[in-house]
């Protein structure tokens, strides 16, 4: 008589295989059983079958204690407990992918047979991911080690039903698998017979009560573990601001901590929260659903609404210069400044904040707004000089006064063009008339006014050239809307109050109109119509003249916010200006150059990540500290694998999401907005938009694996997620309910 | 109270509800209930009692009355009900499992026949059926019994030795529609008689516990032996419960195995129930003419108390059991566990069986006489005699 | 925000602190399979007693809930339990009951039974305690299968799934015990789905604080009996109630109903597709919509006629 003795998992078909080892020998004329130990354990917990097979009957009935081999199904199971009671010369066959040679030390005095089963099985679609139904695979395994011709174990299958994939895995594991001759000599076995119990538990004598404390951990043959990938909103983020956090901890209604991230990178939160052109909502993933979150208004609230108390982490004697008190500027400032360093910036202006204080008009920036930021910079120390404008001379004295120089005059040159009528007040600058509009210094009244431009200074002239009383404003731009530079919603909110947009029109040459009355305009400006032709280099494409077009608009007035250009007078001749490297060719001190003036990017955001990225080099420069420019939020412990790439749309759970509108903050209605410089916006009223935000492949505590997994086994320890793999059967329940795609299963 | 010419299922009925008042000061008392001819009486009884701290819940079957019941005593309150033939027979999955939860759950059963065909005469195959089940079971000849032993099952099966549910048994009609005189004792008596129940085992809150998840063979087995442990212990709780009973009452309630005139009989009838009157009075007449006839009248069924039995009988040569049951394929269950008594320690004695008043046939002296001549005539043991049924010829 | 769908964005709402495994009614280490929905279902009545600061009796039918608690004298429960005979549960519960109410004790009673102990053998031990109005929580995990006994037919197995005692798919539909547990005119029945937690823990209130019969019906997937994979458990049921398979709804008295979540009539293919046992025997999805919308009409207009 032989006798097997299987060990297997709950599914994986151990009695079968006991059932079709038997019936290829009951074919041959043996008798056989075959059976298994049945007990409470379910899909996945370790199991036991045997076999029984011999020449004349079988004359017992109990279950096998010295088995003459062992086959054991899944890898998982591979322990000392597989050989007990094994006789002397016994084989043991393992599903695994490891050599059998790999085993043979382990099981010592028994030879080894090893092939992935596992492998094969799932190659033929035999059972679900978790659990793959292995056993038809090892019946041909078995036949082999049984010297049972390939074709009787073959025949049993087909006695059995079983066909196609099975038919298939049995040939595979058959031609297949490895033999390792035993090694060394098995150790003795206990007594392998159930022992009679004393006595056991007893209900009246109030025992029980204690946790099975199964392992079923062992069940599992993958487990999950954290991971975490780049939000797409971080990753285009100029400032560099962790959104994903701060809109996590406004969503929680933390708005200090919401604020507090931001100004980690970002010392103008409340001016981006109003004129950021948000490429961070171009890119959020949530506009596959139902509509980019509401990013810009979320930090505008933050800035607005929270509260934040900032000092320096140390203190330094280094003593740091800064020229331009624009956005990029004051960030590099600021962030010196949090370092530790005195810094003292100068401004050629009468007033800190550059662009931000002259070119943004009133009506989008308040100046309060701006104010109570660059107070918050001062406040850590930094001094700012104004009336101090500094040439290549002055540039010189800075460089041998301070430790360092950081330059960021931003785009001071002005795009013109030559319309003939030049030097009057006919045609003007945008960003001039915007600073005159602030300085209360210019009316336009019943003007018919023309703006060329498609960027956010067109928009702004335009708008507040309505405030000003212009009987009309026409914006001409050379592309379409499409290509239009400016924020969408500045485009829509000034088409709102009545600004006409010309698109495909070129400006050629302004004309006086010979017989101007009061009513008429004064002038005629000749333009050109455009189409659209090949991409140029900006990606956007290219507008060509159509031959013969020309036309006239008539107009009091051009406004022209045709961009900007650095000016670099300052520099030595020769000084090539790149971001973030040390000037080369100059003075003996460290000199940098920031924001638009080495970009040429031309956001404030953008001005800002410069201003960031300048104080670390300049840090870097004076310390020799080497500052991680890594995702400084990589601290959290329970991160298994960092992936570097942006998640996109598809890699999310898009469906568990629900549907919720973008919400947006209460605006003056149109009529009302054109009569006053008063700010249109009046922000949110709570941060509620941010839990719109899918975190998309960052973990935000939604918890939502704890609530469903089966065996409460997933807790949440402070901000860390805990996954008892002592007990986790790995069901991936976690996985698939996770909608932001942090959890996944590794095999084991 | 004074004694009252009452039923047996009146004596039952206030027996059951004063012992469930009697926990009052403890934890209380529920069961289900659920009517069936000839126990109903007994039900009604109970549901009219005006408990102080107590809910009778008329259920739908007799499987929830047992349910209910099993509930309230797995949450640490008395607990009891009362049912009878095909009522225990659709009831059995429950009385096992109050059997194997070790729930001192008191039932009164009327022995009723099986059916169908419908029958609701007296028969005992209906609790003999059970007789396999961790249940003791008790036989009551009179209404008198019927009152004390259900008061002494309580006080039995709720000591901390057995924990066992028990059944008090009497027969349909003969005992529990016959109205007859019995002693009621005084709810004070009761209360002193039964003391507070505390389960050890019930369900709490701040041990928790499963009962009746899975179970391995060992302890299994080891189960069952402790069940065997408490049936063992049963005599003498039993004895120990009817000197109570007497210090408390002032009247004893009887032992386990009646024996009279056994001391030197050579004959000896055993029988159970209502039977036992009538039987007592033909051993009374054959001793008056000189024949060494004696009497057992078993009031245990389960545990079967074999010792007694086998000192009853010492010097019998000859056992005649009465049954009135029938087990298909064999025939008397009391001549089976009789049997079995006396296997290997009196191997001589002559134990033959009748069956008497099966399905509620009458059974008569003249019933019992016509038994006892035929043992006297016998000198061998033959198969089960029927005595209602007149031999015919076999018809081929 | 409120969420009734459970959805990613309810998530904000405050989650309370989870208990510790070792508190848990569902304690780590048990038999049941992987992705099994009871033990889901389990693991959040243990939550939501533990929000409210209640405890609770288990009276456990023979199902696959009983030998979760494995092997005497351990056990998978962290509460006092009682496994009671295949139709006992509801009488078992009912005596329970009835003794912490008499000593006016705390803590629910409350029967865990699959729909085999519910739909049938224990459908008139169930119906007699709602009768009396029994003061107890039956919780009825429906998987549509006897699980414990290797997947064969009950009366709540829809029409189509294959079983081991009906290999040619079920002909007939599936029982409507809501409406017979609604015609006992019991204080409070609800339908409960695990993929729409912040509902399922709102009706496990209602049912704690309701005085008498609460009828609660889970749909529980089983991986096992359904044949599908473990991580699909929950996306399963939640199709079932986006498709309108499984209407989620509560009726009060019997005699006032309330839809909680309006089924969004997603085909419902992925649900069948996702199950071996609705393999091989073709399911018309377009009359299975039928019915459900149907069905979903006569609940809409009585929550319309007669709302909560």
């Amino acid at each position: 008589m032989v006798e097997l003795r299987i060990h297997g998992r709950g599914g994986q078909g151990g009695v079968t295989l006991a059932k079709l080892i038997a019936t290829s020998r009951f074919l041959r004329g043996q008798s056989v059983q075959a059976f298994g130990l049945y007990a409470a354990e379910r899909s996945g917990a370790p199991i036991q079958a045997f076999c029984r097979y011999s020449d004349g009957p079988i004359t017992v009935r109990n279950l096998v204690y010295e088995p003459d081999h062992v086959i054991v199904l899944d890898p998982t199971l591979i322990g000392l407990g597989i050989t007990k009671g094994l006789r002397p010369g016994g084989w043991v066959l393992l599903n695994s992918p490891d050599a059998a040679a790999s085993f043979t030390e382990r099981f010592p005095g028994h030879s080894i047979a090893a092939v992935d089963a596992t492998a094969i099985a799932r190659a033929h679609g035999l059972g679900s991911r978790s659990v793959p139904i292995v056993n038809t695979a090892l019946a041909g395994a078995v036949a082999r080690l049984l010297d049972i011709p390939l074709e009787e174990m073959l025949a049993a299958l087909d006695h059995l039903g079983f066909g196609g994939g099975n038919v298939a895995a049995a040939r595979d594991a058959h031609a297949g698998l490895a033999v390792a001759q035993a090694v060394g000599v098995a150790a003795e076995v206990g007594t392998v017979r159930p022992e009679p119990v004393v006595r056991g538990p007893s209900f009246v004598a109030g025992d029980g009560g204690a946790p099975p404390g199964i392992e079923t951990g062992q069940w599992a043959t993958e487990q999950p573990r954290r991971q975490q990938y780049v939000p797409p909103c971080n990753h285009v983020c100029p400032a560099g601001n962790d959104v994903q956090a701060f809109l996590h901890a406004l969503a929680k209604d933390r708005v200090d901590e919401g604020l507090e991230i931001l100004l980690r990178t970002n010392p103008f939160p409340s001016v981006c929260g109003r004129v950021c052109p948000a490429p961070c909502m171009a890119s959020c993933n949530r506009i596959q659903l139902d509509g980019a979150v509401n990013v810009r208004e979320l930090e505008r609230y933050a800035g607005d609404e929270g509260s934040v108390s900032l000092r320096p982490v140390a203190d330094r004697d280094e003593r740091i210069a800064v020229v331009g008190s624009g956005p990029g500027g004051l960030t590099a400032a600021y962030q010196l400044a949090l370092a530790g360093y005195s810094v003292v910036v100068f401004e050629g202006a009468p007033e800190a904040g550059g662009l931000l204080r002259s070119g943004i008009p009133d009506f989008r920036l308040p100046r309060n707004v701006l104010d109570r930021e660059l107070d918050r910079i001062q406040d850590l120390g930094v001094e700012i000089v104004t009336d101090s404008p500094v040439d290549r001379r002055r540039l010189l004295e800075l460089s041998q006064a301070y430790d360092a120089v950081v330059v960021a005059t931003g785009l001071q040159e002005l795009r013109g063009l030559q319309l003939g009528v030049g030097g009057t007040d006919v045609v003007m600058q945008g960003i001039d008339f915007l600073d005159r509009v602030k300085r209360g210094q210019i009316r336009v009244d019943e003007e018919d006014m023309v703006v060329v431009g498609g960027g956010n200074t067109a928009m702004d002239a335009a708008r507040s050239a309505l405030r000003l009383g212009a009987k009309s404003v026409r914006v001409i731009y050379r592309r379409t809307r499409a290509e239009m530079p400016a924020i969408r919603e500045e485009i829509e909110e000034a088409i709102e109050e009545g600004v006409q947009l010309d698109f495909l029109r070129q400006p050629i040459a302004l004309q006086p109109v010979a017989q101007a009355d009061g009513d008429s305009a004064a002038h005629g400006l000749l333009c050109r119509r455009m189409e659209l032709g090949e991409p140029d280099a900006s990606g956007r494409r290219r507008p060509v003249e159509i031959p013969g077009s020309e036309f006239q608009i008539p107009c009091d007035r051009v406004v022209l916010a045709l961009g900007q250009s650095p000016d670099l007078s300052v520099f030595p001749e020769g000084t090539e200006v790149r971001e973030g490297d040390r000037l080369l060719g100059m003075l003996e001190r460290p000199v940098f150059a920031v924001g638009d003036l080495a970009t040429q990017e031309g956001t404030v955001a953008g001005a800002i990540g410069s201003g960031r990225r300048a104080a670390r080099h300049v840090h870097q420069t004076l310390s020799g500290e080497v500052v991680p420019t890594g995702r400084d939020s990589r601290v959290r412990s329970d991160v298994d694998v960092w992936h570097d790439e942006v998640i996109r749309d598809d890699a999310l759970r898009m469906h568990l999401f629900e549907r919720a509108p973008v919400q947006e903050g209460q605006a003056l209605g149109a009529e009302q907005r054109i009569s006053t410089f008063d700010e249109i916006h009046e922000g949110l009223r709570d941060p509620t938009e941010a839990r719109r935000c899918l975190s998309c492949g960052v973990c935000n505590e939604c918890d939502i694996c704890v609530t469903y997994c089966p065996e409460g086994v997933l807790k949440r320890v402070g901000h860390d997620l805990v996954f008892d793999y002592a007990y986790c059967k790995g069901c991936g329940i976690c996985v698939t309910e996770c909608p932001r795609n942090v959890v996944f299963m590794s095999h084991l | 109270m004074a004694i009252e010419v009452v039923t047996g299922n009146h004596a039952a009925g206030y027996a059951l509800a004063a012992a469930g008042e009697a926990n009052r000061t403890a934890r209380g008392m529920a069961c289900g209930i659920y009517p069936i001819t000839p126990q109903t009486e007994i039900v009604e009884r109970v549901a009219a009692f005006p408990f102080t701290k107590g809910r009778v819940v008329p259920v739908e079957s007799e499987h929830s009355a047992m349910g209910v019941s099993i509930g309230a005593s797995l949450a640490g309150a008395r607990s009891f009900t009362a049912s009878s033939s095909n009522g225990l027979a659709y009831m059995v999955e429950n009385i096992m499992t109050a059997g194997f939860y070790r729930l001192p759950i008191v039932m009164v059963a009327v022995n009723r026949t099986l059916g169908p065909p419908w029958n609701i005469w007296a028969d005992q195959g209906d609790t003999l059926m059970l007789r396999d089940f961790p249940w003791i079971q008790l036989y009551c000849e009179t209404n008198q019994e019927v009152a004390d032993f259900t008061l002494l099952a309580f006080r039995l099966a709720e000591d901390r030795r057995i924990l066992l549910p028990a059944l008090v048994c009497m027969d349909a009609f003969i005992v529990s529609h016959t109205q007859g005189e019995t002693d009621l004792p005084e709810q004070g008596l009761v209360d002193r008689y039964l003391p507070d129940l505390a389960l050890p085992h019930r369900l709490r809150h701040d041990a928790p516990r499963t009962l009746g998840g899975l179970i391995w063979p060992d302890v299994t087995a080891s189960m069952r032996r402790e069940i065997q442990d408490a049936m063992e212990a049963v005599p003498e709780v039993f004895e120990e419960s009817r000197r109570a009973f007497v210090e408390v009452f002032g009247r004893d309630p009887g032992a386990s195995i009646e024996t009279f005139h056994t001391e030197d009989a050579e004959v000896v009838l055993l029988v159970s129930g209502s039977v036992a009157t009538t039987a007592r009075e033909i051993v009374r007449e054959r001793r008056a003419s000189g024949e060494r006839v004696g009497l057992v009248n078993m009031r245990m069924f389960r545990p079967f108390p074999e010792a007694a039995l086998r000192e009853a009988c010492r010097t019998a040569g000859k056992v005649g059991v009465l049954d009135r049951d029938y087990a298909a394929g064999l025939g008397g269950v009391w001549w089976q566990d009789t049997r079995a008594a006396f296997q290997g320690h009196r191997d001589d004695l002559l134990i033959q069986n009748y069956l008497v008043g099966i399905g509620g046939g009458d059974v008569t002296p003249e019933t019992l006489d016509d038994a006892l001549d035929d043992l006297n005539g016998r000198s061998a043991v033959g198969p089960p005699v029927w005595t209602q049924i007149a031999e015919r010829e076999v018809m081929v | 925000m409120s969420s009734v769908n459970g959805g990613p964005s309810s998530v904000f709402d405050p989650i309370p602190e989870i208990p510790c495994v070792e508190e848990c009614l569902l304690r780590a280490g048990n038999t049941n399979c992987g992705g099994c929905g009871m033990s889901v279902g389990l693991t959040m009545l243990g939550r939501a007693l533990a929000e409210a600061e209640d405890t609770c009796m288990l009276a456990i039918p023979a199902c696959c809930g009983a030998v979760t608690a494995g092997a005497f004298p351990t056990t998978s429960y962290g509460v006092p339990t009682v496994c009671t005979t295949f139709a006992g549960s509801a009488a078992v519960a009912s005596g329970l009951a009835s003794i912490r109410d008499l000593n006016g004790e705390s803590g629910q009673v409350i029967c865990w039974a699959g729909d085999g102990g519910t739909y049938d053998i224990g459908l008139a031990t169930l119906s007699a305690a709602a009768e009396r109005n029994e003061n107890i929580v039956y919780i009825c995990y429906d998987n549509e299968i006897y699980g414990n006994t290797g997947g064969q037919r009950s009366s709540a197995t829809p029409p189509g799934a294959r079983t081991t005692t009906t290999p040619l798919g079920k002909k007939e539909g599936k029982k409507d015990v809501m409406a017979i547990m609604a015609a006992h005119e019991i204080p409070y029945a609800a339908t409960l789905s695990i993929a729409h937690p912040d509902d399922f823990r709102r009706k496990l209130r209602t049912a704690f604080d309701t005085q008498g019969t609460s009828f609660l019906l889970i749909h529980s997937p089983c991986p096992t009996g359904w044949k599908s994979e473990p991580s699909d458990s929950l996306e399963l049921v939640r199709i079932a109630v986006d498709s309108g398979l499984f209407p989620l709804y509560e009726v009060f008295g019997g005699r006032a109903w309330r839809i909680n979540v309006e089924p969004t009539w997603r085909d419902p293919s992925g649900y069948y597709e996702r199950q071996r046992r609705f393999r091989d025997h073709e399911i018309d999805t377009e009359i299975t919509m039928r019915v459900c919308r149907e069905r979903f009409g006569r609940l809409s207009v009585l929550a319309e006629r007669f709302p909560a």
